[in-house]
This record gives structure tokens, sequence and C-alpha cells, in this order.
């Protein structure tokens, strides 16, 4: 079972990503470095929701495979379409 | 002791141990559970299916209307998008902690972190209506482009989403407090799921219209 701690550690890092994602649109100049960052904090922010708010950490690995892999593909396909 | 009674005892302590740990192991295997209820996760499979049209049509309109789509941006608040972000996330610990302490069986508590949930989703109600004001206050709608149909159809779609998930929590909370949650949780749990699929989608929404 997820414990509080982590609960609010996970809390903790998504506002940190947050911000960071903010504040790489202010310092990386160079555009691929710029969106690959930013979509990959969607995804560890997406993976955090998932196995720690929701709780698929611990669930049938079919269902934890299927939302984990919504947060990696989608954020992939939109790399791919901005970067291609 | 002699040594053939030492190996006999070592044997029987080992055997007893095995007889203890294996079963837990096994249990720990079969305990892996699908929070909440299944019919709730095929609704949300459904739902992040749907955002991610919205997504991908998204990228897509930008890349064949790149300027239009950066003009557009520029006439956004990346700051009320960011007090949104944060308001949906704390939102989002409040009730996962809810969800902690049902499972705990403080009924009350679970409650009480429900209604503090619900106040900070009320930061992101005020800020986007304040959002979209300001945009028509400026003659911007969402006839205006591309990006802007796409932001207020997009955005609108989530906010009556954020709206769905508030008054599924007020129904979780209400039942709550009548006690259906002593034994059976699921119900509880599948409320709380789908407002974290709600923040899920706001976390791919917020970079995609504000940030990149």
């Amino acid at each position: 079972m997820v414990t509080t701690k982590q609960t609010i550690i996970s809390w903790l890092l998504l506002i940190v990503l947050t911000l960071i994602s903010v504040y790489a649109g202010k310092v990386l100049e160079n555009n691929v470095a710029f969106i690959t960052s930013v979509l990959f904090i969607v995804f560890i922010k997406g993976q955090q929701i998932t196995d720690i708010f929701m709780e698929l950490r611990e669930a049938p690995i079919m269902w934890r495979i299927l939302l984990m892999g919504y947060v990696f593909i989608i954020p992939g396909v939109i790399c791919a379409i901005y970067l291609l | 002791m002699s040594l053939e009674s030492t190996l006999m005892s070592n044997t029987v302590t080992s055997l007893t141990m095995t007889q203890f740990v294996e079963p837990d192991l096994i249990d720990n295997a079969k305990n892996k559970r699908l929070p909440g209820d299944l019919a709730m996760w095929f609704f949300i499979l459904a739902e992040l299916t749907v955002f991610a049209v919205f997504f991908i049509g998204f990228a897509v309109a930008e890349q064949l209307n790149s300027e239009m789509f950066i003009a557009g941006k520029e006439k956004l608040h990346p700051v009320a998008g960011l007090v949104n972000t944060i308001a949906l996330i704390t939102s989002s610990l409040f009730v996962a902690l809810s969800v902690r302490a049902i499972h705990l069986g403080n009924i009350n508590k679970s409650i009480y972190l429900l209604i503090i949930s619900q106040c900070v989703a009320c930061i992101y109600l005020v800020v986007k209506v304040w959002e979209y004001q300001t945009l028509f206050s400026v003659g911007i709608d969402i006839e205006t482009n591309t990006f802007f149909t796409l932001y207020f159809l997009i955005t609108f779609f989530h906010f009556m989403h954020v709206l769905l998930g508030m008054v599924i929590l007020v129904f979780i909370g209400v039942n709550a407090r009548k006690g259906f949650y002593k034994e059976d949780v699921a119900g509880f749990e599948s409320g709380a799921c789908y407002w974290h699929m709600v923040d899920m989608l706001w976390i791919i929404l917020f970079p995609l219209i504000y940030i990149i």
C-alpha cells in the first residue's frame, strides 16, 4: 500500500517538475532539447500520478502498462510531431 | 546438544520459516488489486482516448500553422496555467490522502480531506473563468482562429471534466458520510481515480498549450 509519506514526496516531485518545465522554456534555447525535456517531464509526472496517486503500482500489470503506456506514447507522439 | 539434534532443530526451524514465508509471498502476488470498479477504468480509458485525439490534433495543427499558434500562445497567461497545474496537483494530493484515510477506516478525516481537495479545485475553476473572461474582453473567442478554436474546445472540454470530477467527489463524500464505505471502498476509489485522471490530462495539456 502507498504510504502517506510516499504520496507527499510524489506531490513535491510533481510541483518541482512543473516549475522545472516552465523554467526550461526560458533557459533552453535549443528547440529539440527544450521540447524533449518538457515532454520527458510529462512522462515522469504521469508515472507518478499513475503509480502513487492512482496506486496502480500495486494493480495487475496489464492496467499499469495501459496507463503508463498512455503517458509514454502520447508525449512521445507529440514530440515526434514537433521534431520531425 | 549433539550435532544430530542441532541439525534436526535447524531443519525444523527452516521448514517452519518456509511455511510462514511462502504463503505470504503467494499472497503478495495474488494481492495485486485494481483500485476501484472495473467499469470506471474502462470509462477512464475511453476518456483518455478522446483526449489523445485532441492532443495529437492540436500538435498537428500547430505544425501546419506554426506562426498563428506562436502568436496565439503569446496572448495566453502562462502564470494562470501554472497556478491551475499546482491547484490540480494539490487537489489530487488531498484526494489520494483521503483514499488512504478511508483505507485506514478514518471516515471523518477522509471527508475533511475531500472538502479541502474541492476547495483547492475551486482555484482552478476561478482562474480558468478569469482566463476566458480576459480573452473575451479583448475580443478573442472560439471563432478568432484555429488556435483559439482548439484552445477553447480542449480547455473547456477539460473544464467540464473537472466539474464532473468535483460532482463525483461530492457524491462519494456524501456516501462516505452515510457510512457506505465501511467495508467496501471500491466506489470511493473509483471517484478518486477519475479525479487523478483529470489531473493527468491537465499535466499533458499544460505544456502543450502554454509552454511548448
